[in-house]
């Protein structure tokens, strides 16, 4: 049997309802996403529908079962935009729920290790871009930020820069996902903003790259060069945005 | 000459300096004013050499009156290029590098020019203009400068979040030997003076709510390893005594790498860095194992095996002690388990409510079995397939030379602090 779900994180945890009600099997049942899943013949297919009353049962019932700990870690899962997630969720919390309590700390059980995978795989990237985002300054003194992170962590990374950067205008700007946070000093609001072309920067701007560049090269201990290290702790995929790795 | 001048000279001297974490202080943000302090601390970038990259490190300056054999900046060095900021130079760079993101805060050391008071106070006037002027709230390390007025050096605690004053040879002889106008009283007694300040601060806290905090993160020290012939037995048990005695946070480690002309150790470079890197495993060992010093070395046998991680080294010479039956051991036993560290010996005790735990679970949590696979049982299962015979176990465990040996991994063996918020903790060094 195959549920289908529209992909949002409420579509999922109302599928999950659906599965339970409908005692779905966690060994052969799926739950996909619509606009992902590629009909099979042979596949039943289930239409789930997003509802949040079903959403707020499944929210409400994985907090009092398992506390609100285990809920943020799945809607960190969640935000890893994996195409099995739903699947990954429920045979999770099928296992969950028969262990009760601390269930999903259950780390020998081989789905609840899978979803929280999903989870570490987030919480590891958002801690990494907390260091990793680099801002600039543009001529109406707004620190703007591009980046373009593996998942979906636009809004997790948002509360730790409002707290550190609360006395200065910034834009964090996903670009993959074309979506930003702005903000004015006082609050936060999220909207769609695609590539910016062109962005002018402050007079200063350049000199202060420029001297952040020269100190990354400098502080490196030449005879102790480790490409290979550096590479693994600052992967390739991330250096597009970074000041230091951008000389020309 | 220019700031960005200044900047190449003064990173390029400060870059020896192992101490660049930023952990261990939690600087609450103030509203309308810049920066806050994370706990787990926050790598911002990796240099070429594969170093977290968190703190702004500079030296003030790096003329110096004194003549410290093991040291780049040192007066006879003829072939240093020579620069000193000024306090706005240091504040303006690290606001800049702060808004920007680069960095998660400053960590300023100087050498000492005209008079170790002279440069105390230059660097006094840099953390309070930061406080004070900027109302900056990011991290601050500061050294406090040997021979200063303790005076000084306690005004400055207030600003700051670590301070660290460095003990650089583990012995007195030593001290007399390569940093002559150096004498071990200018170290101890600071570093005293600012343990007491730090118990008396934390008192005060509780009783009055606006008293500043005093070091806050606490202080830290280096230990110049390899330009004397201390054994190392004899630098762990310093170790020790500085975390128990001194209650400092971190000792840092470095290997004495021969600078400029007339080095004093002609030691292998890689054997120089393999020793410190063992060293700091010991270390590890001492601060979040429960091992003490005794344990990991003893006089008899005072130097750790340069083949093997310390902890196979002890786990080797307990035999009595093995194996360990993951399903009943305590957390203290489990983390005494060579292949097994803190991250996976809670995962195995917070699987084990559960239910027994099985091999291949242990793999899925991340033991590594190569390992840990001689020295426990699983529901009375054993794997090692050998007898726990200390000779064998030890052509078992040898670590096969890395491919490229002087390229060796100094960080990869560490195993990561657990942490439960934002994902895995940057171990920065
Ligand atoms: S006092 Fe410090 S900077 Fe000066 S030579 Fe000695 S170690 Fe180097």
């Amino acid at each position: 049997m195959v549920y289908l779900f529209d992909g949002s994180f409420e579509g999922a945890l109302s599928a999950v309802y659906e599965m339970f009600y409908a005692k779905a099997n966690p060994e052969k049942d799926m739950m996909c996403i619509r606009t992902l899943y590629q009909y099979d013949i042979f596949d039943q297919v289930v239409e789930c529908h997003t509802s949040s009353e079903y959403a707020g049962k499944v929210t409400a019932s994985i907090i009092e079962t398992f506390g609100e700990e285990a809920f943020r870690r799945i809607g960190y899962a969640y935000l890893s935009e994996d195409e099995q997630f739903g699947t990954k969720l429920f045979r999770a919390l099928k296992r969950a729920y028969r262990l009760g309590g601390n269930g999903l700390e259950n780390f020998s059980d081989e789905a609840i290790m899978t979803l929280y995978k999903c989870y570490n795989a987030v919480a590891r990237e958002s801690h990494r871009m907390i260091g990793f985002i680099r801002f600039a300054e543009l001529d109406k003194g707004i620190y703007y930020s591009q980046f373009e992170p593996t998942y979906d962590l636009l809004a997790l990374v948002v509360p730790h820069f409002v707290d550190r950067l609360g006395d200065q205008l910034w834009v964090l700007h996903d670009t993959k996902r074309r979506k930003a946070a702005f903000y004015n000093k006082t609050d936060v609001h999220f909207s769609d903003l695609d590539p910016v072309e062109a962005l002018y920067y402050s007079s200063r701007e350049a000199q202060y790259q420029k001297m952040w560049q020269a100190y990354f090269e400098h502080i490196a201990i030449d005879e102790r060069k480790d490409k290979r290290r550096h590479i693994h702790m600052m992967p390739k995929k991330y250096w597009q945005f970074l000041t230091e790795k951008n000389t020309k | 000459m220019d700031a960005l001048k200044k900047l190449e000279i003064l990173a390029d001297a400060a870059k020896y300096d192992v101490s660049c974490s930023s952990s261990g202080s939690e600087r609450k943000s103030v509203k309308g004013a810049l920066g806050n302090a994370a706990l787990p601390g926050i790598c911002h970038s990796f240099a070429e050499d594969g170093r977290c990259i968190s703190l702004l490190k500079i030296l003030y300056t790096n003329k110096c009156l004194y003549d410290c054999a093991y040291c780049i900046n040192r007066a006879s060095n003829p072939d240093m290029q020579r620069a000193e900021f000024t306090p706005d130079e240091v504040v303006d760079l690290t606001i800049s590098f702060y808004r920007r993101n680069y960095i998660e805060g400053l960590f300023l050391s100087s050498g000492v020019v005209r008079s170790p008071d002279y440069t105390m106070e230059q660097l006094l006037a840099v953390v309070k203009r930061l406080r004070e002027r900027e109302r900056f709230n990011g991290y601050i390390h500061l050294k406090g400068i040997p021979g200063a007025d303790p005076k000084l050096i306690e005004q400055a605690g207030l600003y700051v979040d670590r301070m660290s004053i460095n003990i650089e040879l583990p012995t007195t002889k030593s001290l007399r030997l390569l940093a002559p106008e150096k004498n071990r009283n200018e170290m101890i007694a600071p570093m005293q003076m600012i343990k007491e300040r730090i118990v008396e601060n934390k008192s005060s806290i509780v009783r009055y709510k606006h008293t500043p905090a005093f070091v806050p993160a606490g202080q830290s020290t280096q230990l110049i390893v390899g330009a004397t012939d201390e054994v190392d037995y004899k630098i762990i048990k310093i170790s020790e005594a500085l975390y128990n005695r001194m209650s400092l946070k971190r000792v840092y480690y470095s290997a004495y790498v021969p600078v400029g002309k007339n080095a004093i150790v002609s030691m292998n470079h890689t054997d120089a860095l393999k020793r410190e890197h063992r060293i700091y495993q010991a270390d590890w060992l001492l601060r979040f194992y429960g091992f003490t010093a005794d344990e990991i070395l003893t006089k008899a046998d005072p130097n750790l095996d340069m083949e093997m991680d310390p902890k196979c080294q002890w786990a080797v010479r307990n035999p009595h002690l093995f194996p360990m039956e993951v399903n009943k051991v305590s957390l203290l036993e489990l983390l005494r388990v060579p292949g097994i560290g803190n991250v996976t010996a809670r995962r195995i005790m917070a699987a084990r409510r559960f239910g027994p735990v099985g091999f291949d679970a242990l793999v899925k949590m991340g033991v590594v079995m190569k390992r840990a696979k001689y020295f426990v049982t699983c529901n009375g299962k054993y794997f090692g397939d050998i007898d726990l015979e200390p000779r064998k176990l030890r052509t078992l465990l040898i670590e096969p030379p890395k491919k490229g040996a002087n390229q060796l991994k100094l960080f990869d063996l560490y195993p990561n602090v657990f942490n439960s918020g934002g994902g895995h903790s940057g171990l920065s060094i």
